[in-house]
């Protein structure tokens, strides 16, 4: 039997429409938090961009999300602050991802408290689920740096549980 | 991890573990298996609507001038730079062949004007050599009498009173 050739970069047509289902609402979510303005179109022009290659994307999702993120600071350019912002998720209504609801006051001041840089990978990969290979592509910079980033933010998130410097009870 | 990316479905255990471990320090609950997204109506016209955006783009979008049209659009130059270099290398085949014509004519006039040289030289020796040959018989001959006349008598004329003959009249007598 002749295997049938993908017509999208996520498979067979239905394979394409239920990752759009499922990955709309997050790219929109995730294009506010950056400030984005029209964080629909830029999730809607993300996913032509995608299927427009006509080269073959390793990770359609993190291809996704890396558009979403230029595509947003690029709407921001004039804004000074181009890291990822949270103001988001602390405005009800404006982020209307299931994982905003999920954290509370105190995930998201613990969040807000670590380094721009390491927040932002540390959101990608503790509550967007992406995995390292994929933030990397999204951030454009190495694997290796990835994770650093990601220790270093679990290691502030440390000393934030452990103000004092003593030993850290969650280890 | 149920989203439909094939290259998410092999993450290291390690980086699972790392997950669970920040979402614990973050106080977040543990990751919850993410239920399938019902496709509504709605979300499939959408995306079939950005699909169909994504063809018509691709079939309009000014395409960078690949390899290939490169190639073809050099492709004249090319053949007329062969067709040059053909033309040179034919011109240098046809010089060389006159040089080697000229150079043969060369050779064959050097070759005959030696050999006329050599003719030459041989006639002026057998002219020489038969001059002496002359030379010696006309040696071997009687010397040559003397420029004047003389004619032979059987007795030598006695004339009264002259020893001589008068051979020349007086004028008037």
């Amino acid at each position: 039997m002749e295997e049938r050739q993908p017509e999208t970069p996520f498979g067979d047509l239905d394979a394409f429409h239920g990752a759009f289902a499922e990955l709309y609402p997050r790219l929109v979510s995730y294009a506010r938090r950056y400030g984005a303005t029209f964080a629909e179109d830029i999730a809607q022009e993300a996913f032509v961009i995608l299927m427009q290659r006509e080269e073959r994307v390793e990770h359609p999702t993190a291809f996704l999300y890396g558009t979403v993120r230029t595509l947003s600071l690029t709407e921001r350019r004039p804004m000074k602050n181009q890291n990822l912002s949270l103001e988001a998720v602390t405005e009800p209504g404006l982020a209307g991802g299931a994982d905003d609801q999920v954290l509370n006051q105190e995930v998201r001041e613990r969040m807000r408290m670590l380094s721009p840089t390491f927040r932002e990978a540390l959101w990608l990969f503790v509550v967007e689920g992406l995995s390292i290979r994929e933030i990397a592509d999204i951030l454009g910079i190495p694997e290796a740096t990835v994770k650093t980033r990601i220790h270093r933010a679990k290691a502030q998130l440390k000393d934030q549980l452990n103000p004092s410097g003593g030993v850290h009870v969650l280890v | 991890m149920s989203w439909s990316d094939p290259a998410r479905r092999f993450e290291p255990a390690e980086d699972v573990q790392l997950r669970a471990e920040l979402r614990e320090l973050l106080g977040l609950q543990p990751a919850p298996q993410r239920a399938a997204v019902p496709v509504t109506e709605e979300l499939a016209s959408l995306a079939e609507d950005l699909r169909k955006e994504a063809l018509r783009r691709r079939r309009t979008e000014r395409r960078r001038p690949s390899w290939g049209l490169i190639a073809a659009a050099a492709l004249p130059l090319l053949a007329a730079l062969a067709g040059l270099g053909t033309w040179g290398v034919q011109q240098k085949q046809r010089a060389d062949g006159l040089a080697a014509h000229a150079q043969r004519q060369e050779a064959e006039l050097s070759r005959i004007a030696a050999a006329n040289a050599a003719e030459l030289a041989r006639e002026r020796k057998a002219k020489e050599e038969a001059q002496q040959q002359l030379q010696l018989v006309a040696q071997a001959l009687p010397k040559k009498s003397l420029p004047y006349l003389v004619i032979p008598v059987n007795k030598p004329l006695r004339l009264q009173g002259e020893d001589y003959q008068r051979v020349k009249e007086k004028p008037g007598q």
